[in-house]
């Protein structure tokens, strides 16, 4: 497998005249988290339901865990883990009985089934919560019941689709806390996600915009490849007031952010105290503080220059 | 155990996790049952008797009155009233306090005393078909028994395999076929429908799971059931109505196990294409229900049908399972006599299957 768990190459889906997925390029590395982002209807579902095998691809060529999914879409299922959006559990199930027949699907049985699930039940922390039905269980423990499906049968690579939608902020720390020791542990997580606060956990990321992946890299090298310089955030001023006070600084870009703007500058362009100096002069008093950029800052851009570019 | 049984027995205990955890579907499994076989074995009952009717004497001579006794001593009828003419009976008819008037015209003692021909006049509220046609078949046999001196001209009628027409005996057979048509395709066509709204679906095509594996798995529990089902009316129909098993019972169960697959079939077809709970119900009752109901046989004679309903109903297993129910329990055919009403319903059994299973798109579109 030349240590890489997934290749993708040219991969192109379209539904109709409508296409999905557009020349779709991109490798990950065994025991690598990555992460897939982009908004709705970017193409990050129906990406990583080919992969699955879910779905047939149009043209392009898909190997997973060294399976030709394109040519042999079922053999890849034995080496796949896939949680899919809505994590979906039995519900009138108990936790055991989910994972029970989450193993038989996979074939496993016995007493080889009983050990992995009390060790997958113990390693999720789900040990005392074996005998509960999942109807009565709150999001956050029916996401990390639903991984438990998901790895029982120790796959190489897990396909997680969306897996802290709808689950509060402390249970979505706790979850990715777990996705780390998988993948120490030296399984490839493939996860798409719209938190983009999450893709900070993601080793790499890839950015699908209208059908494309935009952006390809680490979060650092996103970054500086589409938002280099530093990032000033201001409070209490609008777009325009700040565009006619500061006409004099070189402002690279200035972005709402919230209730915020980003204001990005050049390296050794003009700081906090230049910018505050300017707003002050011009009667319009606001707070100006350097701050990080984040992957926001560069899921804007990058959305910025697809529309510009035509839709890609 | 290989793989195909081992992930095909997980997803059968899965389902039948779903169905004994659900009770709205073991009330439908053996609640429906029990409510259908009181309801038909007890209250609606097509065995009519004690009819009330008016008589109306015009003759006034003891041969008369003799015979007006006669009528109503059989039970069949009861003499409700005695009124002067055949148009004082019309608000009583009208009314529904009766449901027939005997009318003894004047002379007809007379008459008789000289060997002719005489007429009896019997006014029947046509208004209930069925009601009336019994009526109608009471009144000429109680007539042809009174009239004596047509003694000539009995009809010597005896009727076989339920000498004494209870409609017990008819009912029990059909219900079996209403029942296991009625449950068995509307649980199937709920269970893979919900599996499709819940997204559970897709998750099962992300494991080694085959689409066979699917439909084979989900089948087993509800042929199970469907079996506890057949055998429950049987003992039942057995026990409280006395209907008989006079076939033998390894034909009944297997043919009955063709049906179950028959009508498991229809309900995966139907959520496998509907891919909607709502739906797939709706679906569901029109082609399994109705047709079970109206076109097997059990209500209304499908050799009294117009060609094209005849048409319609040889498509439906219903009406081939009927024949071979009561052949089987009540006539104690074999499988020589059967094999007509057998193999179309292997036939189709096969066909659903096939299409059910192919219908089954293993991908997500």
């Amino acid at each position: 497998m030349d240590g890489r768990a997934i290749r993708v190459e040219k991969l192109t889906r379209r539904f109709g005249g409508f296409v999905a997925v557009n020349e779709v390029s991109f490798d990950v590395a065994q025991g690598e988290i990555f992460g897939f982002l982009g908004a709705n209807g970017a193409g990050k579902s129906t990406t990583m339901r080919i992969l699955c095998g879910l779905l047939p691809a149009s043209s392009g060529s898909v190997h997973v865990a060294g399976v030709d999914v394109v040519h042999d879409p079922a053999a890849v299922r034995r080496s796949i883990g896939y949680m899919s959006q809505k994590f979906s559990l039995y519900l009138d199930l108990t936790v055991d009985e989910n994972l029970k027949f989450f193993g038989g699907a996979y074939g496993l049985f016995g007493r080889d089934l009983r050990g992995r699930r009390e060790r997958v039940e113990a390693q999720l922390g789900l040990a005392a919560l074996g005998s509960r039905l999942v109807a009565s269980l709150p999001g956050g423990i029916r996401q990390r019941v639903a991984l438990a499906c998901a790895i029982l049968h120790s796959p190489s690579i897990v396909f997680l689709d969306e897996p802290t939608s709808g689950v509060d902020p402390e249970s979505r720390r706790a979850f990715w806390r777990l996705i780390r020791k998988l993948a120490d542990a030296g399984t490839t997580i493939f996860v798409t996600t719209h938190y983009l606060d999450e893709a900070e956990y993601c080793e790499r990321l890839g950015l699908m915009s209208a059908g494309r992946l935009a952006a390809l890299g680490t979060p650092i090298e996103l970054r500086e490849a589409f938002v280099p310089g530093r990032m000033l955030e201001i409070h209490g001023v609008g777009i325009d007031a700040l565009r006619r006070s500061a006409a004099g600084l070189p402002l690279l870009s200035v972005e709402p952010f919230g209730a915020a703007l980003h204001v990005r500058v050049d390296r050794d362009g003009p700081g906090a105290d230049d910018l505050r100096r300017a707003l002050a002069a011009a009667g319009v008093p606001a707070q100006v503080a350097e701050t990080g950029v984040t992957l926001e800052d560069v899921f804007l851009t990058v959305e910025r220059a697809t529309i510009a570019g035509g839709g890609g | 155990m290989n793989r195909f049984l081992r992930r095909t027995r997980a997803i059968a205990h899965k389902e039948m996790l779903h169905l004994i955890r659900d009770p709205g579907a073991v009330y439908m499994a053996l609640g429906v049952p029990l409510v259908m076989l009181a309801l038909f074995g007890y209250g609606v009952s097509v065995d009519i008797d004690h009819i009330p009717i008016a008589v109306v004497d015009q003759d006034h001579t003891p041969a008369s009155r003799r015979l007006l006794q006669e009528l109503t001593a059989g039970g069949d009828f009861v003499r409700a009233a005695d009124l002067p003419s055949p148009e004082a009976a019309l608000p009583l008819l009208g009314r529904g306090d009766v449901r027939g008037v005997f009318v003894v015209p004047e002379g007809l003692a007379r008459h008789r005393a000289r060997g002719e021909p005489g007429a009896l006049q019997f006014l029947l509220d046509g208004s209930d078909g069925s009601y009336a046609s019994v009526a109608l078949g009471d009144a000429a046999g109680v007539a042809a028994a009174a009239s004596g001196a047509s003694a000539a001209l009995d009809l010597p009628i005896r009727v076989r395999f339920n000498p004494t027409l209870r409609s017990a005996i008819d009912i029990v057979p059909a219900l079996i076929v209403m029942i296991l048509s009625m449950v068995s395709t509307l649980l199937t066509a709920l269970t893979v429908a919900r599996e499709w709204e819940r997204g559970a679906m897709e998750q099962l095509f992300a494991t080694p799971v085959g689409r066979t594996e699917i439909i084979v798995g989900k089948l087993l529990p509800y042929v199970g059931l469907g079996f506890v089902q057949t055998l429950l009316i049987t003992t039942l129909g057995a026990y409280l109505f006395d209907v008989p098993i006079r076939g033998s019972l390894l034909l009944l169960f297997s043919t009955s196990l063709l049906f179950l697959v028959c009508m498991l079939g229809v309900g995966l077809l139907v959520s496998v294409v509907t891919k909607n709970q709502m739906v797939s119900v709706q679906v569901a009752v029109i082609g399994s229900f109705l047709p079970a109901m109206l076109l097997s046989g059990f209500i209304f004679p499908i050799e009294n049908m117009p060609a094209l309903l005849q048409a319609i109903a040889s498509v439906f297993p219903a009406r081939y399972y009927v024949s071979i129910l009561r052949g089987t329990m009540l006539k104690g055919s074999g499988v020589s006599l059967l094999w007509p009403q057998i193999l179309p319903l292997a036939l189709f059994a096969f066909l659903v299957l096939a299409v059910a299973v192919t219908r089954f798109s293993r991908r997500l579109a």
